[in-house]
């Protein structure tokens, strides 16, 4: 099964982690770099500062835990979607904007991909893990918005990472579609 | 009937509703406020909570196996990495 992670921020990278145990060939795009802030609250170490976010993660699955996976350092758009995404059994969105993962959901949908999004809330007290049929990407109250990139929100993102990740291995070893709620004290099926 | 799942800071309660299928959702957040400021919400009671506490928040809706709905007040999620 080839699994193609959209997005390895804090979710992504985390979610990434999780799954370095899956049988199967993953994949992942992001075309940001990684930068000290984002080790608040992302599984990148120091070493990786300045690397692009899809290598890094690449690098450190490979030199930690000999995980082979590919990186694709590009932003992902309509120009480049079917060549990076056609070839996927699962797309996993860890985006941070409503356009792309509304770009995401349409090709999903019309390559009949199955999708599974992860989504939090600015102030990480509450996030779903969705699947496509039952997605809608919400956007910012005001563009720009601050977002929950402070190391105060890194249990919670390990919570949503690992859900993320328990719910690809349900899918990838049975088929299972299963969604999730979270919130600060509960992780419940929906 | 309807379930209605209202999560606000944190925590996620469920109160059970009559509506009508056309119902919107400012009227199903007027609920949430109600309902919530006099304590029928098990887990979820804020008696000075303002009016305008969901004026962000988003409704989802779904239909259950049983016949029935399924609703969730929550927050919005726009981001999953930076």
């Amino acid at each position: 099964m080839r699994i193609v992670f959209a997005g390895a921020g804090a979710v992504g990278s985390t979610a990434l982690w999780f799954c370095r145990n899956l049988d199967g060939d993953i994949v992942v795009i992001d075309f940001d770099r990684v930068e000290s802030r984002n080790l608040l609250a992302q599984v990148f170490t120091r070493q990786a500062i300045g690397k692009n976010k899809a290598e890094a993660s690449k690098l450190q699955l490979k030199n930690y835990y000999g995980k082979n996976i590919e990186a694709f350092g590009v932003r992902l758009v309509k120009e480049n979607i079917d060549r990076l995404c056609e070839s996927a059994n699962l797309l996993v969105d860890a985006f941070d904007n409503a356009d792309s993962r509304r770009l995401l959901s349409q090709f999903a949908r019309s390559k009949q991909i199955p999708l599974v999004h992860a989504a939090m809330s600015a102030d990480a007290t509450f996030a779903i893990v969705r699947w496509d049929e039952r997605f809608e990407a919400d956007v910012e109250d005001t563009p720009g918005q601050a977002t929950c990139e402070g190391g105060d929100h890194l249990p919670f993102i390990g919570v949503l990472g690992a859900t993320l990740a328990r719910i690809i291995q349900d899918f990838v070893t049975g088929g299972l579609k299963r969604d999730a709620m979270i919130d600060l004290r509960t992780v419940r099926g929906c | 009937m309807a379930i209605l799942t209202i999560t606000y800071r944190g925590t996620s309660a469920v109160y059970p509703l009559e509506i009508s299928e056309d119902i919107g959702d400012a009227d199903i957040k007027r609920i949430a406020v109600e309902v919530i400021r006099s304590g029928e919400v098990p887990g979820l009671q804020i008696g000075d909570l303002g009016n305008s506490a969901f004026m962000h928040f988003v409704v989802d809706r779904f239909d259950t196996p049983e016949g029935g709905k399924r609703l969730y007040l929550r927050p919005k999620v726009p981001f999953g990495a930076l």
